[in-house]
């Protein structure tokens, strides 16, 4: 244990402030500071309160992710940050602070891809890391199907939204049912008293035309425009009802593409994680189906699913665990990347 | 002998710079606006080889465009935290006027879209509070304005007399939160009844303006009056009134259960913009000495004490005399 790496890890590319330490796989301190209040009223996240807020409580939260390990900065072995994709003025505020740390400490930084390290984040606390699996990203910002043969150095896209990220598709609902922003945990409450066959709502891109071109991307938006024309030409509908059955739509859809996927790479595990892994509709479905389609599947603890600086610790410390050389200081960071830079060079 | 590492981003320059007791060790610049990123972690780097027993950081906390000048303050506070050392906050402008060598001169530094972050100083002294404003305003002052970038080794040496722990940001995020469910409109006519009863309200016992001074108020020349609906229910009012080169706010109202909701920071804001645009050099305002609630918000706006009148709200009751200097 003691020679395995302590890696601390840095997330800032959202409207969460978050550090996490792990010692190899272990985690050991997981901390977050949220401004998701503070653009709650807005419907959704604006960026400069976002990385005024980064700023505002970078060093506490650093302070706190110590603590809570019981370790001091002048035991980490190497630093890792997100360096895209996400906000660009909210992750400088990341890669700043992990670069001035880095080279106070004169310490190895990694340059690392959120979208892999949401999928690393899995490889916390667990006898072993599950590879090859297939990687559901379901967020805010993201809904990917990932095929994920090596999670340090080997993660490709199948798939992706080719309009709103399902999270997305959750808050825009919510607004048009009253309910709070953001709307995923809403909407999961209320449809637990509704009827989710109530309402046939549409699948996007499950069309035998669109599998061709779209075979593991989803789209949302026509699910919003059939969910808002619902509500308009419903003026009693039953609220629970219409939120339990656009939660089904959404998770038949997803269910649907990533199994298929396993199936076609013939792979046996399946890790779903992001925000909307929260979902307690998405969890239950996802382990009566799995089970079904014999596949292993895994989901970190709601707490890992949405953006936290352990998923970032996580990836970092596979990466220095698979000998990968550092990021080094003075990179830039890339608000759209894709995966092919799961590590900055 | 204290060894300061000093960083100014606030600008399209990344500035650093070692200082020992005055005495500079190593400076580097690079010239990019979109790089600061990039190029202060490598900059600082370069610097660490000359000297690498660092004692304290200095920080140039603007004003500047706020992505860039992020990128200084949380890698120099970060600096610090992995040391184990002091960091402290500098006016960037201030830095910028250590170098002025003139006795009435403005600091600026561009802000984008068409504007100004500036100061005036005068006779080695920052005269006016930072300020945000369109090329125009500060040109016509026919001050000479400096527009070089800040030296890192001015914010060392500033260091010495500032402790700045917040970015001098001046201008609000685009999407402020606005108090939740307030409508902001202009005054009419029709609202005169509504603001004496909020009035009456308010100020019974001590002088409140009756409905004829409303509507003799909403009709005036020079005057500006906003207020705010709740539910369709007007539920303050703030009014200011231009006096040649200056505006005077008159009121600031707002009903007992919608306070603490930032309407009067907004009230604030617009009455302000408003004198901006009427190209007045200051807004002054008066506000009773115990009044506890309004004066540390006049003071966070920019808002300094610079009189009193006794008595001025009735016997024993003293004025404060703020003003906030917009050119
Ligand atoms: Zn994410």
């Amino acid at each position: 244990m003691r020679n395995e790496p302590l890696v601390l890890g840095i997330e800032t590319s959202c409207d969460e402030t978050a550090v996490g330490i792990v010692r190899g796989r272990t985690l050991l301190a997981n901390v977050i500071s949220s401004s998701v209040e503070q653009h709650a009223r807005f419907g959704g996240v604006v960026p400069e309160i976002a990385s005024r807020a980064h700023l505002e409580a970078m060093q506490n939260v650093i302070g706190q992710a110590l603590l809570e390990a019981k370790v001091s900065l002048s035991d980490i072995d190497a630093l890792g940050v997100t360096a895209g994709p996400g906000l660009i003025g909210a992750l400088l505020v990341g890669t700043s602070a992990a670069s001035g740390l880095a080279l106070a400490l004169d310490k190895p930084l990694y340059g690392v891809n959120h979208l892999s390290s949401h999928i690393a984040v899995d490889a916390l606390d667990q006898d072993r890391v599950l590879e090859p699996a297939i990687g559901l990203l379901v967020s805010g910002g993201h809904s990917s199907i990932l095929k994920v043969s090596d999670l340090a150095s080997d993660v490709e896209v199948l798939g992706a939204t080719i309009d709103d990220a399902a999270g997305e598709a959750f808050d825009k609902i919510a607004r048009l049912l009253d309910l709070d922003f953001p709307g995923g945990p809403a909407i999961d409450r209320l449809a637990h008293s509704g009827n989710a066959s109530a309402i046939d709502f549409p699948r996007g891109l499950t069309h035998a035309n669109d599998l061709t071109e779209h075979l593991y991307d989803f789209s949302f938006s026509g699910l919003k425009t059939a969910t808002s024309r619902y509500l308009k030409a419903t003026p009693d509908a039953v609220r629970a009802d219409v939120a339990a059955s656009f939660q089904e739509a959404v998770v038949d859809v997803l269910l649907t593409k990533a199994i298929s996927a396993a199936r076609a790479f013939g792979y046996e595990s399946m890790i779903i994680a992001g925000g909307v892994a929260a979902n307690s509709r998405l969890r239950a479905e996802a382990a009566r189906r799995c089970e079904q389609a014999g596949i292993r599947l895994r989901t970190p603890p709601v707490s890992l699913c949405t953006d936290n600086g352990a998923m970032v610790a996580a990836l970092t410390s596979l990466m220095v665990g698979a000998g990968q050389s550092p990021t080094g200081i003075g990179f830039a960071a890339d608000s759209s990347s894709g995966l092919e830079r799961l590590l900055w060079r | 002998m204290t060894v300061t590492l000093a960083i100014d981003t606030s600008t399209d320059r990344t500035s650093v710079a070692i200082v020992r007791d005055g005495q500079i060790l190593i400076e580097l610049h690079h010239d990019d606006a979109l790089a600061h990123g990039e190029v202060l972690p490598k900059l600082v780097q370069q610097a660490l080889a000359i000297e690498d027993a660092i004692d304290q950081v200095a920080i140039g906390m603007g004003p500047g465009p706020f992505t860039g000048l992020r990128v200084g303050i949380a890698f120099g506070q970060s600096f610090a935290l992995g040391r184990g050392i002091p960091w402290f906050g500098v006016s960037s402008l201030d830095a910028i006027a250590v170098d002025a060598g003139l006795e009435d001169f403005i600091v600026a530094i561009d802000a984008r879209r068409k504007e100004l972050f500036w100061a005036r100083y005068f006779e080695g002294r920052r005269i006016t509070e930072p300020a945000v404003s369109v090329h125009q305003i500060v040109e016509e002052l026919g001050v000479t304005i400096i527009r070089t970038p800040p030296r890192a080794a001015a914010i060392a040496e500033l260091s010495i007399s500032q402790n700045l722990r917040e970015p001098l940001y001046i201008r609000r995020p685009d999407a402020y939160p606005l108090p939740a469910g307030i409508i902001f409109r202009t005054v009419n006519a029709m609202d005169a009844v509504a603001m004496y009863s909020i009035e009456q309200e308010i100020y019974k016992g001590e002088d409140p303006w009756s409905l004829a001074q409303f509507k003799e108020e909403i009709a005036a020349k020079d005057r500006y009056y906003i207020i705010a609906e709740s539910e369709g229910r007007v539920i303050g009012y703030a009014g200011v009134m231009l006096v040649g080169d200056l505006t005077d706010i008159l009121t600031m109202t707002v009903a007992p259960a919608f306070r603490r909701k930032g309407i009067a920071r907004e009230f604030l804001k617009r009455l302000t913009d408003w004198s901006r645009n009427k190209k007045v050099i200051a807004v002054m305002l008066e506000v009773r000495f115990d009044n506890t609630e309004a004066i540390p918000l006049y003071e966070a706006n920019g808002f300094r004490k610079i009189s009193e009148r006794a008595d001025y709200y009735g016997p024993g009751k003293t004025a404060l005399v703020m003003r906030k200097e917009l050119s």
